[in-house]
């Protein structure tokens, strides 16, 4: 790439003119350190995808490509590790969080973005308080409280869905993101539905919503990559495999499989995959939330 | 927290609003939202004093984020004369008013619920758990400050009296502040002192409810051994304790008052002439009440420690150095912060001898402070080793990553930001890291980092002919191994185990990306003009970069910065992930610590201490941040 393009700059300019010259080495000097960071980027996991198909010995013998590729490491990580179980809990809490998360972020970010009430202030500001608590502070009171709270329930919390999934269906991010956009819809259009006879909540779920699909879709982005990197909490609340996500499941099996790097690799292939894929078609709405927030979920 | 940062930190001026969002960078959709703030709805921030100034603007930026979301200020003063002048609309219009109040706090309601259960009650069910020999789920007795005093010794008392001397401070100094702003600008904020302070010793007198409450409930697993340990039973315990009459009346006695309160503030504000655009003091007061409240009950827990700390020497006839400890230690961090002072006054001087004399004395007092807080590694050294270590390792891992990313970031970002093709692709590269799932890659890194001969990293430094190296099994210090092991050069000086450094390596491969976005964003936002500008007066890309990007991104950079210190004081899964026994613990940060002593030693009371240690850390460095931003960050 680099050849390619100061070739044809300097092509263009035949006439070997100082400054154009420079400018032409300028912009190999920025290519060539932008190439170089993409490839820092990125070589550990075309490092990755290349154990990932070794056999043992060459994983181990510091072989940096396979002679041919095992593709069977994938299912024997596959079946090793018990990723279908990991796989579907994982799949089955981002949906209740998620779910959750929307409904109840939408509903809050509305009241934010456009309905009048005493303490709009400080409720918002207590709500962004809560981002600055480090996550450690929660660990032993939100332990204590879930494991509570599953005896007076009808369903037990621990081990079960919903130590880990009811605490992130709301968040102070995802109030935060959607209330931004909610903001920048203009006031007329309450207005006229409100001389059709519209009230807020229908207001909300036939207006608003559409017309932030974007967000809403930020936000259902950033809980999937949330549940899929849940580590300390699943770790705390979670002592049998039924409902334990993905990251723990490989984490497990990392240990499991000690001097195995070929399945060990293939696991975090696996991990990493559906998030990388998700990552790769929505990237433009990851980017922009983050620059819009500034956080990660 | 970031946002929370910026709108504390950044609106300094209200000509500046834009600047608020700078590092979440929404601002050219948020502007139109921020164009009706009105400029008297800022407090007053020409003047800077004290600790307090940062907390003010947090509650600022609530009553702003109020002012600029609502309808302006004009069209509610409009609805209100047109309610005077029409008595009978103005009651339908009050009712729908009151309607819509309702509807929006139900629809707040599911939110608020679990945000309090999960987000805001811990800080106070961890608070009251570290006062407790809680070893399990077992409650255990009342222990005072007892689990801070093995983290940190003695130092918890001179914390704990800083802390309060503090909240006591920033409450006088909030309500001198209204009492001044009445009478040079003849506001109606005495007004508002009643209310504030009625709703704080609601939200005191509430707090109390919960410490009530908290222990009975815990207890209740425990009353059920022996009989029939059922889900009925269980329940109907809950009941029961829950209609106890000291609930009931701790309960009803607390949210009287609130709503006495909540009522006084409501009617304070009908009152207000419509004429006259004024602050809302509420905030303040409020806040002044709990800190004074808080500061107070801090005072009074810290006393009856030492005094007991005391009682207890006396009895195993050992002497106690407390007082002595506390009185040199916070004499020594006052004359640091005098010597501070002076070092800043100097600069302002014009006479050389006058700068000359402060710059002396400033450095005679830092060498008198310094000898006084010499008293505190013989404190340090008392408390818990493998906490300090992990506060150790955290400030390592600060300082090791935060600049090297930033300064990678920068670079990159400012390179992308030239005219270049194929700036989305490298952007979707940089940022894979960042994305990818934290234990996917720190596998990864696993393997990279391995101590194996055949290891990437090994493997390369054969090549280049060098011994393999043990990397993340690795405990020895990276100062120590570079000079060979020959002098021992004690913890600190040592530097990070390279295992942590294999760590930090790790955490700037994951950020830089992060990083370059945010940057990006922020380049963005700067006018090209400028560099138009810039460039007719003949200024090069360097002082370009020197003159005008850097001073406009320095808001950024700032935040970026802050996200960054804090977040590793977060840091948890990549480093749980990476950390080898081999290592012997030298990877372990601040919140690796607090995991392990909660899930591997069950230590359910002294983790959350610890927890709460690292809560007013995060909060002394963001609030030193914040006072620093206000000097050295150009807002255009």
């Amino acid at each position: 790439m680099v050849e390619a393009v100061v070739g044809g700059t300097t092509v263009t300019t035949r006439q070997a003119d100082p400054a154009t010259r420079r400018a032409a080495l300028n912009r190999a000097v920025i290519y060539s350190v932008l190439i170089i960071g993409a490839a820092a980027a990125i070589l550990p996991f075309l490092y990755t995808v290349s154990v990932s198909l070794m056999n043992l010995t060459e994983a181990t013998g510091g072989r940096a490509l396979p002679a041919t590729p095992q593709w069977s490491n994938y299912t024997e990580a596959w079946r090793d590790a018990q990723f279908s179980l990991y796989f579907m809990n994982s799949v089955k809490i981002t949906l209740i969080s998620v779910g959750g998360a929307v409904v109840f972020c939408a509903l809050a970010a509305y009241a934010f973005a456009q309905m009048e009430f005493p303490g709009k202030g400080f409720l918002f500001t207590l709500m962004l308080s809560t981002l600055m608590l480090p996550e450690a502070i929660t660990w032993v009171p939100n332990f204590i409280t879930v494991s509570w709270l599953g005896r007076i329930s009808p369903v037990p919390w621990l081990n079960n869905w919903p130590s880990l999934t009811i605490p992130f269906m709301a968040s102070a991010f995802g109030i935060f993101l959607l209330r931004q956009f909610f903001q920048q819809i203009p006031r007329e259009l309450w207005d006229s539905a409100q001389i059709d006879g519209s009230g807020h909540l229908r207001y909300l779920i036939t207006v608003v919503l559409p017309l932030s699909s974007a967000a809403v879709m930020t936000l259902v982005l950033f809980g999937f990559v949330g549940a899929w990197n849940a580590l300390a909490w699943p770790i705390l609340v979670t002592t049998t495999p039924d409902w334990r996500p993905i990251s723990y499941g490989l984490l497990s099996f990392l240990d499991e499989a000690g001097a195995l790097l070929h399945l060990q690799m293939a696991g975090a292939i696996i991990t990493m995959l559906p998030i990388v894929i998700l990552y790769f078609f929505t990237q433009r709405h990851f980017i922009e939330g983050i620059a819009t927030t500034g956080l990660k979920g | 927290m970031l946002q929370f940062q910026q709108s504390s930190g950044f609106c300094k001026r209200p000509r500046a609003c834009g600047c608020r969002i700078e590092g979440s960078l929404l601002e050219n959709r948020a502007e139109g939202a921020f164009v009706d703030a009105k400029p008297s709805l800022h407090y007053n921030t020409s003047e800077k004093s004290g600790v307090g100034r940062v907390a003010l603007k947090i509650w600022e930026s609530g009553l702003q984020v109020e002012s600029t979301a609502s309808q302006t200020a004009a069209v509610r003063s409009d609805i209100r004369q047109q309610m005077r002048a029409a008595p009978n609309w103005f009651r339908g219009r009050q009712g729908r008013r009151i309607r819509e109040m309702l509807l929006a706090y139900s629809f707040l309601a599911p939110a608020y619920i679990i945000i309090g259960l999960f987000g805001l009650f811990p800080l106070a069910f961890a608070a009251y758990e570290s006062t407790l020999r809680g070893l399990n789920k077992i409650v255990g007795t009342y222990d005072g400050l007892g689990n801070y005093v093995k983290a940190i010794d003695n130092l918890i008392y001179i914390l704990a009296f800083w802390l309060a001397a503090g909240l006591v401070y920033f409450a006088v100094h909030t309500i001198a502040r209204a009492v001044q702003d009445q009478r040079e600008h003849q506001t109606e904020s005495m007004r508002w002192l009643v209310p504030g302070l009625l709703t704080a010793i609601g939200t005191a007198l509430f707090t109390r409810f919960v410490y009530i409450l908290l222990p009975e409930m815990l207890l209740i697993p425990s009353k059920l051994r022996g009989r029939a340990n059922t889900q009925e039973a269980f329940r109907g315990l809950v009941v029961e304790t829950w209609w106890l009459p000291k609930m009931q009346i701790a309960l009803w006695v607390a949210v009287v008052i609130l709503a006495g309160g909540g009522i006084w503030a409501l009617l304070v504000n009908r009152q207000m002439p419509t004429d006259r655009r004024e602050r809302i003091y509420f905030m303040p007061f409020f806040s002044a009440g709990i800190s004074l409240i808080g500061g107070a009950a801090l005072a009074w827990l810290t006393w009856t420690e030492i005094n007991s700390a005391y009682a207890e020497a006396l009895e195993e006839g050992v002497g106690l150095e407390l007082w002595s400890q506390i009185v040199t230690i916070s004499a020594g961090f006052l004359l640091l912060l005098v010597a501070w002072r002076l070092w800043e006054s100097a600069r302002d001087r014009s006479s050389n001898t006058g700068m000359a004399m402060r710059l002396l004395g400033a450095v005679v007092l830092m060498v008198g402070a310094w000898v006084l807080i010499a008293e505190l590694p013989r404190v340090v050294s008392a408390g818990d080793e493998d906490w300090w270590n992990g506060l150790m390792a955290t400030v390592f891992y600060v300082l090791g990553t935060v600049p090297i990313q930033l300064g990678l970031a920068l670079i990159l970002a400012a390179l992308l930001f030239q005219k270049i093709r194929g700036q989305t692709f490298f952007r979707v590269l940089y940022f894979l890291p960042y994305v990818a799932p934290f234990v996917g890659t720190a596998a990864v890194f696993r393997i990279i980092f391995s101590n194996r001969p055949t290891a990437p990293l090994n493997s390369m430094l054969d090549w280049f002919g060098a011994e393999p190296l043990l990397w993340l099994s690795e405990p020895a210090g990276i100062i120590q191994m570079i000079t060979g092991g020959k002098f021992d050069l004690g913890p600190i000086l040592s530097g990070p185990s390279l295992a942590l450094v294999a760590i930090m390596l790790y955490g700037i491969w994951t950020y830089v990306g992060f990083d370059t976005v945010i940057f990006l964003a922020g380049l963005g936002a700067i006018p090209s003009e400028l560099y138009e500008v810039a460039d007719i007066d003949g200024a090069g890309g360097w002082a370009q970069f020197r003159h005008v990007t850097l001073p406009l991104l320095s808001p950024t950079i700032y935040f970026l910065s802050l996200y960054a210190v804090i977040g590793t004081f977060k840091a948890f899964n990549h480093i749980f992930v990476l950390r080898q026994a081999a290592a012997l613990g030298t990877t372990d940060t601040a919140s690796i610590v607090i995991f392990q002593a909660f899930k591997r030693d069950t230590r359910y009371g002294y983790a959350s201490a610890l927890a709460i240690l690292l809560l007013i850390i995060i909060m002394v460095i963001t609030l030193i941040n914040n006072r620093i931003a206000s000097r050295r960050v150009f807002y255009g």
